[in-house]
């Protein structure tokens, strides 16, 4: 008989032991449309004899390609930094 | 647990009621003659029900306290995802912006370089600045850039190019 009164302490202990993960998943976060776009090829300079203006409006044009596709590696990298902060957030 | 999904919640309220009253009437009340003939079985059986009741009302507070948990969870990935949307909303603006601007900028200054290209921004400028166009007008008129020069160029800009390594 006493041995019976151990059944409800042990059924208790069982609350304490069992422990489930809760099943709330995050959503991996959408991209930046804008850093999707790829970088450009940067251009060369066409001819065989060219005026050194024209050499230099395409290297101007480098430049600008360049500067672009730069923002947009630093924008890649304020959005990790960003969502990982984020994801962080959530425990 | 998937019974306590099914099972209403009072129903485990009664087998836990059910339970302790048995113990009550089984180790207690003893002495009433009814409860005396049938002391042994009601004590067995009472402390089964009890047990069972007991292991019930142990994962019904677990459930709500998972429930509450995941409802919990829920809030913090939903607030989560809303910030993640406005910062990527932010960061579009932002990352199109510079882009733009710098894109501008580019063009600003190509404008700046087709003054050189001919002679007619003679007509604009007056004085010394005006010997210092036509002297630049003059270099580039008289001194194109040869094809060796435009082809490094070219090949540094087409690092990118060609077979991997």
């Amino acid at each position: 008989m006493k041995l019976l009164i151990l059944i409800p302490v042990f059924l208790l202990s069982g609350c304490a032991v069992f422990k489930t993960t809760v099943p709330v998943t995050q959503k991996f976060p959408d991209s930046v449309p804008e850093l999707m776009k790829k970088c450009e090829d940067l251009k060369t300079v066409e001819g065989t004899s060219v005026p050194i203006t024209d050499m230099l409006k395409v290297i101007v044009e480098n430049y600008s390609l360049y500067y672009q596709c730069s923002n947009k590696v630093d924008g890649w990298q304020e959005w990790y930094n960003e969502q990982k902060k984020i994801f962080d957030s959530v425990k | 647990m998937f019974i306590l999904s099914v099972l209403p919640e009072f129903i485990i309220h009664l087998i836990f009621a059910i339970g302790i009253l048995g113990l009550i009437a089984g180790f207690v009340l003893g002495f009433v003659p009814l409860i005396g003939k049938y002391k042994l079985p009601v004590q067995i059986i009472s402390i089964l029900v009890f047990s069972l009741g007991l292991y019930l009302e142990g994962g019904l507070a677990d459930y709500k306290e998972w429930e509450l948990k995941v409802k919990e969870m829920e809030a913090k990935v939903a607030k989560a995802e809303a910030e993640s949307a406005r910062l990527n909303t932010e960061l579009q603006a932002s990352v199109a912006d510079k882009g733009k601007v710098i894109k501008e900028k580019g063009e600003t200054i190509i404008k700046y370089v087709d003054r050189y290209k001919d002679r007619t921004v003679l007509q604009t400028v007056e004085g010394p600045e005006r010997v210092r166009v036509e002297e630049v007008i003059k270099y580039v008129e008289n001194c194109p850039v040869p094809k060796e020069l435009l082809d490094i160029h070219n090949n540094a800009a087409k690092l990118n190019k060609g077979d991997k390594k």
